[in-house]
């Protein structure tokens, strides 16, 4: 495609300064993508390398490794600590992604309406989540959440409910740590779907509009399905996510109370801290199979249905 | 969210009968409920936007309330109490002019890196023919679906061969250039036509002086796109710092932070809580107000910078 172009300016530059400003162009990219490589092969590529072998090795970061085979895989697949963690990640899964798909749609449509007043306003409101640091925030769900002396309780409380142990007891704490993820993250969600609803034709809505179908009709008829592509980013993009959570679990609840909040990341992490690196590795390219197969699926029903 | 589905199902169930007469033109009943609608609107978008704000103005109110109140009534606040106390002692206790000491070097030099680096790379990918040039952006595309936890052992053991534990240069050049600028601005540059680009060749321009004075300024609005998202990232980043350097001397803002969080929750013996919790909301106010204050101001290219990977991938 660019051939054409790219000829023809070769010749008019052969004319200027015969063959040394066309060596330039053709190294001119080696040097480009020179320093990018560098970093990208050094602290992206070998490590994955590296993880790869390790993952077959009994190594504990220390001394000689050991060549173990499908050891570590299997010793993962058949402990309940592994499966319990991908039940942990499942269900903060079933928490949070699709009270935010309806929540960011309904959202999204509301603050698309171009005679909406203050969509400012509210846009930036609902991105603050967004942009604060994580590791501030958790800390303030600590504190906000805290049993005895925690604003929630407090407002339960005055409304005459009984206290709740939302960090302290396992029934508790993954809905506390999915309201954190969904008070984080629907910000963004909103704004992912707001530019996808912004390509759909206006045209559509003033044809129904004609036809007389309500506002509810035409979000369920022309929106949802226009819109299906960019949900089901959405959902991809938010299942990487809440697979890999762990900041949430490692600053709030240390994975606890009795493992309930030790996601499929933070189980990761544990095998790391116990210097259990050929576990570790292991898990990790368990985590990646699975979390790309769910994508996968994803991605396929979507196709399916185009 | 009550007021939202009444006025809905109130908007459907009387929209139903009365589709044939809206030809005949009831332009008073649709206008009345047009408003009720937008009343319902912005009850439900505002109730919203206050469950989204609640967390973080507590947390900066309650900062300034003396620290045994944050906990006896978290849910009061008394101008006439108003107070620094927690500030004061949080100052004291914790290292975070340290830390952010710490994160503006890593900032800046990681923020260099990445903005000027990426972008070269990316040029090349978009504009120029090379051997290995699918492979490799083949490679940079499957490295952004791989979680980063993936590559934390690696790396870890890595930096442990250089000996750079607990150093800058473990900070910042990891993930320097990252594959998502890369992806991003070979979007951005490929929009520039190519006729640019030939007309500056012609003018005797240098290969790199067609990137530095007619690609760089032309995707002007990109760049600033990828510098709020690469500020916030190195910003907010934690995973990784804590994993490498979490020695006092090079703890980052974030690792500071996280620290004070386990002391909490490590330590609950009651009149020690209420002024840990105190330093604790002192310590994230401070860390999440300069975050707070670039976001308004640059609004713009901050949803830019997060859209931008996004939806056109």
């Amino acid at each position: 495609m660019t051939a054409l172009p790219a000829t023809h300016s070769a010749a008019r530059q052969r004319r200027r300064r015969p063959g040394s400003a066309l060596i330039r162009r053709r190294l001119a990219p080696y040097l480009f993508v020179l320093p990018f490589l560098a970093i990208f092969f050094a602290f992206s590529v070998y490590p994955l390398v590296f993880t790869a072998r390790l993952s077959f090795t009994n190594w504990r970061g220390t001394g000689a490794a050991e060549w173990v085979g499908w050891d570590n895989y299997t010793y993962l697949l058949s402990n309940p600590g592994f499966w319990g963690s991908l039940g942990n990640s499942a269900v903060l899964w079933l928490l949070i992604v699709p009270i935010q798909l309806v929540l960011g749609v309904i959202v999204a449509v509301l603050l698309n309406s171009a005679t909406l007043r203050l969509r400012g306003m509210y846009r930036v409101a609902f991105i603050v989540p967004f942009v604060t640091p994580l590791v501030a925030v958790a800390q303030i769900w600590i504190v906000l959440f805290d049993q005895q002396y925690g604003a929630v309780n407090a407002v339960l409380g005055g409304l005459g409910l009984p206290d709740v142990g939302w960090l302290t007891t396992s029934e508790w704490s993954k809905p506390t740590l999915a309201l954190l993820f969904l008070w984080k993250t629907t910000g963004f969600i909103v704004i992912i779907l707001l530019s996808g609803l912004q390509s759909i034709d206006n045209s559509l809505y003033e044809a129904a509009d004609l036809d007389g179908a309500s506002r509810v009709r035409q979000i369920w008829s022309i929106t949802v399905p226009l819109l299906r592509r960019t949900i089901m980013f959405a959902v991809v993009l938010q299942t990487l996510a809440v697979f890999q959570m762990f900041a949430e679990p490692f600053v709030v609840t240390q994975g606890g109370p009795y493992n309930s909040t030790t996601t499929a990341g933070y189980y990761l992490y544990n095998h790391i801290t116990r210097a259990d690196l050929g576990t570790g590795a292991a898990n990790s390219f368990l985590l990646v199979i699975l979390v790309m197969a769910l994508s996968l699926l994803f991605v396929r029903t979507l196709r399916a249905k185009d | 969210m009550a007021d939202m589905t009444l006025t809905e199902r109130d908007q459907r169930e009387t929209s139903a009968p009365s589709t044939s007469a809206t030809e005949l033109g009831p332009v008073g009943a649709r206008g009345s409920r047009r408003s009720q609608l937008r009343i319902g609107t912005h009850a439900f978008l505002l109730l919203l936007m206050a469950g989204f704000l609640a967390p973080v103005a507590w947390a900066l109110v309650s900062s300034f309330k003396p620290a045994n109140d944050i906990i006896r009534a978290p849910l009061s606040f008394d101008p006439s109490t108003f107070t620094l106390d927690n500030y004061v002692a949080m100052f004291h206790d914790v290292p975070i002019a340290h830390g952010f000491l710490n994160t503006a070097i890593v900032l800046i030099a990681k923020g260099a890196i990445t903005m000027f680096f990426a972008p070269l790379a990316a040029y090349a990918f978009a504009k120029y023919e090379f051997v290995g040039k699918n492979i490799i952006f083949g490679a940079v595309l499957i490295t952004l679906m791989l979680p980063t936890i993936v590559l934390i052992i690696p790396l870890l053991l890595e930096m442990k061969t250089f000996g750079w534990v607990n150093t800058y240069q473990a900070l910042i050049l990891p993930g320097a250039v990252d594959a998502f600028a890369i992806f991003w601005m070979r979007q951005v540059i490929s929009a520039v036509p190519d006729e640019l680009l030939d007309a500056a060749r012609v003018d005797g321009c240098s290969e790199f002086g067609i990137f530095w004075r007619v690609i760089v300024p032309v995707i002007r609005p990109g760049l600033a796109g990828l510098a709020v998202l690469t500020i916030m990232n190195i910003y907010n980043d934690f995973v990784w710092p804590v994993v490498i350097a979490s020695s006092e001397q090079m703890a980052t803002l974030q690792v500071v932070l996280s620290t004070l969080a386990q002391n909490i929750t490590g330590n609950r013996i009651g009149a020690d809580y209420a002024t840990v919790t105190g330093e604790l909301l002192a310590a994230s106010s401070v860390a999440l107000i300069p975050l707070l204050v670039l976001f308004i101001v640059l609004q713009r290219h901050f949803i830019n910078g997060i859209l931008a990977g996004s939806v056109k991938g």
